[in-house]
């Protein structure tokens, strides 16, 4: 479950947007915006017995840049940080691995676009891909690193979608519907690893809390009050083109959370619980996962 | 004295004819754009907009999809040129109008 959630960070908004998905919302041209996101991800409801908890922290790093007003380009590099604990023959055994992540590279254009006073209503296409750049075999005392504690995959993955936003002076729908493509990675004993695909499928609603009312001219930013929704359906991962019996499946979060946003930047928190979790065997559930970061554009 | 008075007369009209142009200088312009709906989105039309040439400050008003312009004396702002500016900011220019302004004692628009 931890690829689902890297695959909302590397097709990650910059723009005042929802906190865990993309947005339809223009990048001027000539324009850059950074992002700097916080992901602390907890999964430590394990079925298999062994007593597994994985924590694993991620600073993601975004930029973005309007080539004109309809296309942008963004990369993304995430630095990943994964201990993982669990009991192998009744004896409590720590493995943890942490170094930056593979580079994501990707476009979006709008294809639609309908102005009016006050309010905007677009749609956006967008696609990429993750590129094996960091490292997928590092070993500990115990020997090689399994796929999940890896921070690279050792694979081209391929992925895009379809993003929607409704924009008022009061609040703002997002939608968005993705497909990630996970290429095949590296040896894992012997055997190739390939990490299941994934479909998602995201709302968002930020509603205006604070000013209560746009009277003045001189308003320095506005509180957005946030709520997200993410439906994550994984295929199972599979070894030497084999399924993987213990992985894969559904998972729906509930994220509520705050944003802030300026002229300039953006402050935004939100916390994803996972509302039910329908995942294959002895899959490793999620716990919760916090994201919190700012943006700024220049 | 008299011929002193006279030779200066003339500059001293020509002092108050220019101290009082420069009421008249500066042109604002007030233009309303679609589409814009939050803060952060307010930072590209100001990159746009601050690009073109005489363009000395301008404000950003998103309550009400306004932007007030002022331009350098003796500089002036066309329709396609503002229209231009809006669009690759991602936005829609819908009216475009110049503006008659008193100037303030601070100079602002």
């Amino acid at each position: 479950m931890w690829r689902a959630a890297l695959l909302a960070i590397t097709a990650t908004a910059v723009q005042a947007a929802p906190v865990t998905f993309n947005t339809a919302l223009p990048v001027a041209e000539g324009e850059f915006i950074n992002r700097e996101l916080l992901v602390l991800m907890r999964s430590g409801n394990d079925p298999s017995g062994l007593g597994r908890d994985m924590d694993t922290n991620v600073l993601v790093s975004v930029l973005g840049y309007g080539v004109n007003e309809k296309l942008a380009l963004f990369g993304t590099l995430p630095y990943i940080d994964k201990e993982l604990e669990l009991r192998m023959n009744g004896m409590p055994v720590r493995r943890s691995n942490d170094d930056f992540g593979d580079l994501t590279l990707f476009g979006r254009y709008t294809f639609f676009q309908q102005d009016a006073p006050g309010r905007t209503f677009r749609i956006a296409g967008f696609a990429g891909t993750k590129a094996p750049t960091s490292d997928d075999d590092k070993s500990d005392k115990l020997g090689r690193l399994p796929p999940p504690l890896q921070v690279g995959t050792g694979a081209w993955d391929g992925f895009g979608g379809v993003v929607a936003t409704w924009q008022t002076l009061d609040y703002e729908l997002d939608g968005q519907i993705a497909y990630r493509n996970n290429g095949e990675g590296s040896d894992f004993e012997g055997k190739t690893f390939e990490a299941g695909d994934e479909w998602r499928l995201d709302g968002s609603l930020q509603y205006r809390l604070w000013p209560a009312s746009l009277t003045r001219p001189d308003i320095p930013g506005f509180l957005y009050g946030v709520l997200e929704v993410n439906l994550v359906y994984k295929d199972r991962n599979k070894l030497q083109g084999q399924d993987d019996a213990n992985s894969g499946g559904a998972t729906l979060f509930l994220a509520p959370g705050l944003q802030y946003v300026t002229r300039r930047w953006i402050a935004e928190a939100v916390v994803q619980l996972p509302v039910t979790q329908n995942l294959h065997g002895t899959a490793l559930e999620n716990d919760y996962v916090v994201q919190a970061g700012f943006r700024w554009n220049f | 004295m008299k011929l002193r008075t006279m030779k200066l007369g003339p500059v001293i009209f020509l002092l108050l004819l220019w101290s009082g142009s420069s009421w008249a200088d500066g042109r604002h312009y007030q233009l309303e754009v679609d589409g814009l709906a939050c803060p952060f989105c307010a930072y590209g039309i100001e990159k746009q907009l601050s690009k073109l040439e005489g363009v000395e400050r301008l404000e950003v008003d998103i309550s009400k999809g306004q932007v007030l312009i002022r331009m350098t004396d003796g500089a002036s702002l066309n329709k396609t040129d503002a229209e231009q500016a809006v669009k690759k900011a991602g936005f829609t220019l819908r009216t475009f109008a110049p503006v008659v302004k008193e100037q303030n004692s601070d100079g602002g628009p």
